[in-house]
């Protein structure tokens, strides 16, 4: 693990992000003195960057720099908490599907593809529309309802690839129950997979979320970075003040090279060495 | 009394749907298989090439898959009602050895989880004390040091050395019959002599009989009393080792004798073998005999109808119409 | 047979050294041999003696982190390891043929059989296409496979088939010394005798050399003319192949011949106790010493040099000196 340089970073760049968004509030506590950056009138209008305010204003008076950091929170939070909920669902319907086989399987299977074949955009943009106070944790689970099948059906492939093997067939011999092969044979040489595709899913969580905020689509209440993008596009900051744009794109870039780096550190890691261990 | 049989096939067979959008052909991997082994600890071959069926007869026996006809029938009773009303009993008595030392084990964990669970899933011991003293014991008696062994992850052990590790696992169960899957076939030529001797002292110390599956004839007749030969999953011949080596009837096994590599550079045979150009792609027939199309006195019924098995006595069983009275 | 025959492959003390984290991994260690014209010479061993890195180092085909850490291979008096790249291919395929282990899966999936030859043939020899298709179906006839494989595509072919058209492929352009790497590993019996008897036909019919690797004694003892013993990176005992399963030298060679079952004899097989070093941690003097019956304290610190101890019959061992 020493040696894997796109791990270390990777990881590393993501834990001092989600670093700054669980201190945020806290930072901008200080920095505002008890103000809310999204407090209209916390700053005058159109402020151009200063000390106080590192990135300016907004037509609204509100600290823009602020908002990034609470951006940086909110992105992250949606992410996981939709990426916790997706995986828990890919796992369970993955290693039902692929250790049942037969009709199981097979009902599994379709269910899972159509969720692939749905055109996850339109249905998003209707639902968000019409249920504009969409609530944190609605929001993550829209997001997980709409990215688990392309996990679950890797997941699935694994679990069929590993069912087979002769150490699965010596447990059945040794009496271990289904449930037992599932979560002691297969699950710990499944794991890193899992891990994988978790950060796949953080991934294309934030960018759902991103792109549906471009739109202008979302719940107002949710500060994330895709917010703070609309709102800074939408106030003409792209032309007055493109730097400012430019930093918020850039963190959304951090976070999602930090994600890519990690998911690939990652398959890097666990692929050579699953090769190395099993003799193969 | 009548004596049962350890073990019985009756009229076996398994089919198999090829994949394919339409449906796909089917083809029998095991047809009409008839044989058993007595209940006097015993060794029996089953010898066939690669596609002969052999491995899918002991995947059934096993209870991994289930016979599209026919019964299986372990010590009088149907393997079907032994795992649905007594698994646990059935799987003590009947366990098995797998071909691939590299597969066998769990490359997540150590070694002797194996026999840590063997021992506790199956009840043998009352105490971790008692547990530890059965494992060392069962290691010892294949010679291996449980320093050496213990606490070890599998890829840190030879090949040799994690088969081996699967006979003390046998030794802690002692079930009456094992079904070896050419568990030799991947060791190095001195570790195998030492592993077949083993099976054979594991039948005349503890009783254990063994299916032996391979296509090694040399080996099966260092081990087996009997054989019987299978050729794309149908039974040829059946008879004791002694006969199907020195006295082969089926024109099958007799071209198994015939081709098999001797050990020996003085019993090197000096006509050239002329075998029946053979074609390109080896093709099942849907009935008639299995070797039809390769065999030297194949006649028209032959092709039409599938040859039962003859008793030309003293156990000797061939399905050939060569030998019909 | 007196007929004083020429040395075709001569092999000086070869090595072929790994470099690895722990330093070098001795897989080959000093092999000296020599190969006769129109013979058919067995390099028998276990897994991890070393005789395929020993074929590899020979053929110059060794990948880093591998490499030839000495000796010479002579081949009709010119080092092999001396040549550039260009001179080698002038000799590879032409002169020298290697059919590696597990050849038949490297067969292309997506050209007919037809495709593969003639590629072959035209890379290393001047000839038009059409005279190679001559070759290719001559060739094919002579192995005694039907022409209709060439218009075949591998998957349709049995794995025995697929063998001997790397066989027929490697031996179109008539080489002189063709080296087999576990060629019947994995085959049923009847297409081993095949196989076999196709190798015997290329050295009565043509004259061809062949080297055959094989970890299986009773290949070599249908086959070999002579037969070399290998352990742990050095080989132990040479000798004519009738001499050395009726009167083996080495206690290696002897354990591993009574660890052969055979259907022509009820004998018990004994089997040899002990595993296999490994190249990072080769034994100190002889390398079999920890697990041979009659080892002494020379053997446990000096290494005992192949020396002829009867009429072409080499052993390495302190017991015969």
């Amino acid at each position: 693990m020493g040696r894997n340089l796109k791990l270390k970073l990777g990881l590393s760049t993501f834990i001092v992000l989600c670093l700054i968004g669980f201190l945020a509030p806290y930072i901008n506590y200080y920095r505002l003195g008890g103000k809310n950056p999204h407090e209209i009138g916390v700053g005058d209008r159109w402020e151009t960057p200063s000390l106080r305010f590192p990135l300016g204003t907004d037509e609204y008076g509100r600290d823009i720099f602020g908002m990034l950091l609470m951006g940086i929170r909110y992105s992250l939070f949606i992410g996981i908490l939709a990426g916790i909920l997706g995986i828990f669902i890919a796992v369970i319907l993955g290693f039902i599907s692929g250790y049942s086989g037969g009709f199981i399987d097979h009902v599994l299977r379709t269910f899972m593809d159509s969720f692939l074949v749905i055109p996850v955009w339109p249905i998003f943009m209707t639902i968000a529309t019409y249920i504009p106070k969409l609530s944190l944790i609605s929001l993550s689970i829209l997001l997980a309802a709409f990215g688990w099948s392309g996990s679950a059906r890797r997941i699935r492939a694994q679990v069929l690839s590993l069912k087979e093997r002769e150490y699965v067939k010596l447990a059945k011999m040794n009496m271990l129950s289904d449930l037992e092969i599932i979560f002691f044979e297969l699950m710990p040489n499944i794991m890193p997979y899992i891990f994988i595709e978790f950060t796949n899913m953080v991934m294309g969580s934030i960018f759902a979320e991103t792109g549906l905020r471009l739109i202008g689509i979302g719940p107002p209440m949710l500060p994330t970075l895709g917010y703070l993008l609309n709102i800074t596009i939408r106030g003409g900051l792209l032309t007055t003040r493109p730097y400012v744009v430019a930093v918020v794109v850039s963190t959304l870039a951090l976070i999602f090279i930090s994600l890519n780096l990690l998911n690939i550190g990652l398959e890097e890691e666990f692929n050579p060495r699953l090769k190395k261990v099993t003799g193969l | 009394m009548i004596d049962t049989p350890l073990l019985e096939l009756k009229h076996v067979t398994k089919i198999f749907k090829g994949g394919g959008l339409y449906g796909g052909r089917e083809f029998k991997a095991v047809d009409d298989v008839t044989f058993s082994m007595p209940s006097k600890p015993n060794i029996l071959a089953l010898v066939g090439e690669s596609g002969s069926g052999k491995t899918t007869i002991a995947n059934m026996i096993l209870g991994f898959l289930k016979p599209d006809r026919g019964e299986i029938f372990f010590e009088g009773e149907n393997i079907r009602s032994w795992l649905k009303n007594k698994p646990k009993e059935f799987r003590r008595k009947v366990q098995a050895i797998f071909q691939n030392p590299y597969e066998i084990y769990n490359p997540f964990y150590r070694v002797d989880r194996v026999l840590k669970l063997t021992v506790k899933k199956f009840g043998l011991a009352s105490s971790e004390k008692e547990a530890e003293e059965l494992i060392y014991n069962a290691l010892e008696a294949i010679d291996l040091r449980p320093k050496d062994v213990l606490g070890r992850y599998p890829h840190q052990l030879s090949g040799g050395e994690r088969q081996r590790l699967m006979l003390a696992r046998i030794l802690l169960l002692k079930p009456k019959l094992i079904v070896a899957d050419e568990p030799v076939s991947m060791l190095d030529v001195s570790i195998r002599a030492i592993f077949l001797n083993y099976l054979k002292e594991f039948k005349k110390q503890y009783g254990i009989s063994c299916l032996y599956i391979t296509h090694d004839l040399n080996i099966a007749y260092y081990i087996a009393d009997k054989a019987v030969v299978l050729n794309l999953g149908r039974v040829v011949e059946i008879g004791s080792m002694e006969d199907i080596i020195n006295e082969p009837l089926h024109p099958y096994t007799q071209l198994l004798i015939k081709c098999i590599p001797i050990p020996d550079p003085k019993a090197r045979r000096k006509e050239r073998l002329k075998l029946k150009k053979l074609p390109i792609r080896e093709i099942r027939p849907e009935k008639g005999c299995p070797f039809v199309l390769r065999c030297p006195y194949a006649i028209k019924k032959c092709k039409e109808q599938t040859p039962p098995l003859i008793d030309v006595g003293g156990g000797h069983f061939v399905a050939c119409y060569l030998y019909e009275r | 047979m007196n007929k004083k025959k020429s040395i075709l492959l001569e092999v000086r003390d070869l090595k072929v050294y790994y470099k690895t984290i722990l330093g070098d991994a001795k897989v080959v260690d000093g092999v000296s041999f020599k190969v006769n014209e129109g013979e058919i010479f067995g390099i028998a061993g276990e897994s991890g003696c070393g005789k395929s890195t020993l074929v590899e180092g020979i053929l110059r085909i060794i990948k880093p982190p591998g490499y030839i850490a000495g000796g010479k291979v002579l081949f009709r008096g010119i080092n092999l390891l001396e040549l550039n790249e260009r001179e080698l291919r002038e000799i590879r395929w032409k002169r020298i043929a290697y059919i590696p282990q597990g050849a038949m899966s490297s067969l292309n999936p997506v050209l007919r059989v037809e495709e593969q030859i003639i590629d072959a043939i035209l890379d290393h020899s001047d000839m038009s296409r059409d005279e190679a298709v001559e070759l290719a179906k001559k060739i094919l006839t002579e192995l005694g496979l039907p022409e209709e494989v060439l218009n075949m595509y591998p998957h349709e072919l049995s794995g025995g088939m697929k063998q001997r058209i790397i066989i027929a492929t490697a031996c179109a352009l008539r080489p002189e010394l063709i080296i087999a790497d576990e060629p019947v590993t994995a085959l049923d019996v009847v297409t081993l005798k095949e196989v076999l008897q196709t190798l015997t036909e290329l050295r009565d019919k043509y004259g061809a050399t062949i080297i055959l690797i094989a970890h299986d004694m009773a290949v070599h003892a249908e086959v070999d003319d002579r037969i070399a013993i290998m352990y742990a990176g050095k080989i132990v005992e040479i000798g004519n192949v009738h001499e050395i399963f009726e009167n083996p030298l080495h206690p290696y060679t002897k354990g591993i011949i009574e660890s052969i079952p055979s259907i022509k004899k009820r004998k018990m097989i004994k089997g040899i106790p002990g595993i296999a070093p490994s190249p990072l941690n080769w034994p100190p003097g002889c390398r079999f010493h920890p697990r041979c019956p009659y080892a002494n304290d020379a053997c446990k610190s000096k290494i005992p040099e192949l020396i002829e101890v009867e009429p072409n019959h080499l052993v390495a061992c302190h017991l015969y000196r």
